[in-house]
């Protein structure tokens, strides 16, 4: 029987505050004796902002495997996610991974990546997972016949190349961010890429100013439109690079589950706090994002994030930024200051 | 037409002749501007403190010429910190024969007072417009106080050939020499950061200190001690719930980053070179920097130049070389009460 969700986070609580410095300083700054916790949310979380200013992991730096890094700005500084290795990370990747977005599917199957290769961005979290799944779960395929955004360039021609020399009785998997998937729209025109019947498509992360916005229902109905798929095959991911854990909308697994609701692995919960006290708040209530990752071993099990969620069903809907404090007065916010 | 200075002098010390007697007759407005500030009536008894009552001539000359001369110039007014509308008005006076002026909505309590202390002064210059719309005033030019996005939005709005003037946003720095002595420094300091609970474009959000570590600690652990006897004094007034929420992350981003003095009303925060650039909300929170050489200040506080509005510090003369050119420049406990010699803000 494997240890209880509590236990190993109280674990995962002692060895960090031992090993990451900057975790200790925050349970003795909020008075938390860590050999005293029982429970995953007895921990304090550390802020995505801390992942900006400080080292958040548990090992020399000259260890580290890889380093990813955030592509926020907000701070100034790029947030960075440290490991010494990634097999955890990928573990974990892989088999929520096959359990949602892959449910179904007999892997290898054809993956299509709208991104950079991990290659050329070595240092982005969510191309290392897309590399990771064209590996473990793709046929294999030469690299430009996977990566489809290279030096920031996007190769319409050789997708439709790929797309259209795909068998038809064999899915496939196109993995893509949102503003990758509106330039692809975008440059098609209206012209459609059939993918082969079962196929699925991921779609994440926000537009972050690299492309003109889009409503979520009118993206996926575009998406799901373009590639000839059904709207409930266009599942989104929620990941962070403070993560070593994603989680997937529940349309694949869940019929009933409406889009916007995404599901944790076992090993991650997502619970809604109150943004002044992080208290935990009722089923139903919206609240900030407290991320209790137990893949996030060498770094920071609980991390609060800048995402507003509730508790939906069986698991939690995604419902934006929190915004920055409104302004009063003539003093400069943080955002405003240092943004680009 | 034009005015001699005279002239203009003359206009603006009627108006610091009305900003006396709305400081002798302040009790009328001090619930009002609790109310619409969310100071404590301590709070605001200290933010009069900023109210500027007089000046030299020198200085107004400078304030004279700094604000060039119009027929008709139109003011729109934000919440800012609640005594800025005199100088934003004198600027405006300065300039101008007509001015008409838009107070904040939220906070209109002493642009108001102003207004109606200088009609009865028989000064009949001014006028208050509530038009939000700035494409339907006929002004030549127009003063806009707030965000970038709202002085942005004024300036696609105003009618071709209106010269807009904004003033955003901003904040202060406090830059500390080597020889400055942690308790009397943080004293002053803790006034700059009282005033107005840091919400103005003059409050301290960062302390540069020049030295080790351990200096900059001794001067944190001295500003705590004296932020704790403000609380005292001048209670801090309300924060609304995301300002205490941004408050909130910060306390606990800093706490993981460095070391945190905390108090009830406040908090301090040691932290390394990386965080300089991670300002705390307003609200009685700072930030302090260890700076072991002058390029180390220089180089802490070149990402943040554009939003510099003042510097204070308690080596002028020895640390002007390292502030922004476009910032003020003031001693430690008068950042709040720049001399009125034109815009608070020279950016």
């Amino acid at each position: 029987m494997p240890e209880p969700f509590d236990a190993l986070a109280a674990d995962l609580a002692r060895f960090q505050a031992r090993s990451v410095a900057g975790y200790g300083r925050l349970c003795a700054a909020r008075g938390v004796d860590p050999e005293k916790i029982r429970l995953a949310g007895e921990a304090p979380a550390v802020p995505t902002d801390a992942f900006k200013l400080a080292h958040v992991f548990a090992f020399d730096g000259s260890d580290a495997a890889v380093t990813f890094h955030t592509s926020g700005t907000t701070v100034g500084a790029r947030g960075t996610h440290a490991m010494r290795a990634v097999g955890t990370y990928d573990a974990a990747a892989l088999a929520f991974g096959r359990a949602t977005l892959a449910s179904g599917l007999m892997p290898p199957v054809p993956v299509l990546v709208i991104g950079p290769s991990d290659r050329e961005a070595s240092d982005s979290s969510l191309a290392h997972m897309c590399a990771l799944f064209a590996r473990d779960l793709g046929l294999p395929a030469p690299f430009e016949r996977t990566f489809f955004v290279r030096g920031d360039a996007l190769d319409v021609a050789g997708l439709r190349a790929r797309v259209s020399g795909l068998a038809p009785t064999a899915p496939a998997l196109v993995l893509a961010t949102s503003f990758a998937l509106v330039h692809l729209l975008d440059a098609l025109g209206g012209a459609r890429l059939p993918l082969p019947s079962g196929s699925r498509v991921m779609q994440t992360g926000g537009f972050k100013g690299r492309s003109r916005e889009v409503a979520p229902d009118e993206l996926r109905r575009a998406v799901a439109d373009t590639f000839a798929v059904s709207e409930r095959a266009v599942v989104g991911e929620y990941g962070m690079t403070e993560l070593s854990s994603q989680f997937w909308e529940a349309a694949l697994v869940d019929p009933d589950s409406p889009h916007g609701v995404y599901l944790e692995p076992p090993w991650a919960r997502v619970v809604p706090v109150d943004p002044e006290t992080l208290h935990p708040l009722p089923r139903g209530e919206v609240g900030i994002a407290r991320i209790e990752d137990l893949a996030n071993v060498d770094s920071a099990f609980a991390v609060l994030a800048q995402d507003r969620v509730r508790r939906v069903g069986p698991g939690f809907e995604l419902l934006g930024r929190v915004p920055g404090a409104a302004p009063r007065g003539c003093s400069i916010a943080l955002d405003e200051m240092l943004s680009p | 037409m034009s005015r001699s200075v005279e002239n203009r002098t003359a206009d603006v010390r009627r108006m610091l002749a009305c900003a006396r007697t709305i400081y002798a007759q302040r009790s009328r407005v001090v619930p009002a501007l609790v109310a619409s500030t969310g100071l404590t009536a301590e709070g605001v008894e200290l933010g009069f403190a900023s109210l500027e009552q007089d000046a030299t001539d020198a200085e107004l000359r400078r304030l004279v010429s700094a604000a060039g001369a119009r027929r008709h110039v139109h003011v729109v007014l934000s919440s800012n910190v609640f005594v800025a509308p005199l100088r934003a008005l004198a600027l405006a006076r300065a300039a101008a024969e007509r001015v008409t002026v838009r107070p904040s909505p939220r906070d209109p309590v002493l642009a108001r007072a102003l207004l109606e202390a200088l009609d009865a002064a028989g000064d009949d210059a001014f006028s208050q417009v509530d038009e939000r719309d700035v494409s339907q005033i006929e002004a030549q030019e127009i003063h806009v106080y707030g965000r970038d996005e709202t002085i942005a939005a004024v300036r696609a709005r105003a009618r071709p050939g209106v010269v807009v003037r904004g003033h955003a946003a901003g904040m202060g720095v406090a830059l500390l020499s080597r020889d400055a002595e942690p308790g009397p420094a943080a004293g002053a300091l803790a006034l700059d950061m009282v005033a107005f609970d840091q919400r103005g474009c003059l409050s301290p959000r960062l302390a540069v200190v020049l030295g080790g570590e351990a200096r900059a600690a001794a001067f944190a652990g001295a500003l705590h001690a004296a932020l704790g006897g403000w609380a005292v004094r001048v209670p801090r007034g309300q924060l609304a719930a995301d300002e205490r929420a941004a408050a909130r992350r910060w306390r606990d981003a800093v706490a993981f980053a460095g070391r945190v003095w905390e108090a009830e009303e406040h908090v301090v925060a040691l932290v390394p070179e990386s965080a300089a650039g991670y300002v705390p909300p307003p609200g009685r929170h700072l930030t302090v920097l260890a700076a072991s050489s002058p390029e180390v200040a220089a180089a802490a506080l070149a990402p943040l130049a554009r939003a510099i509005v003042t510097v204070g510090t308690d080596a002028p003369l020895e640390l002007a070389p390292l502030v922004p050119a476009h910032s003020r420049l003031s001693l430690l406990g008068t950042m709040q009460r720049p001399p009125l010699d034109g815009p608070v803000d020279r950016r």
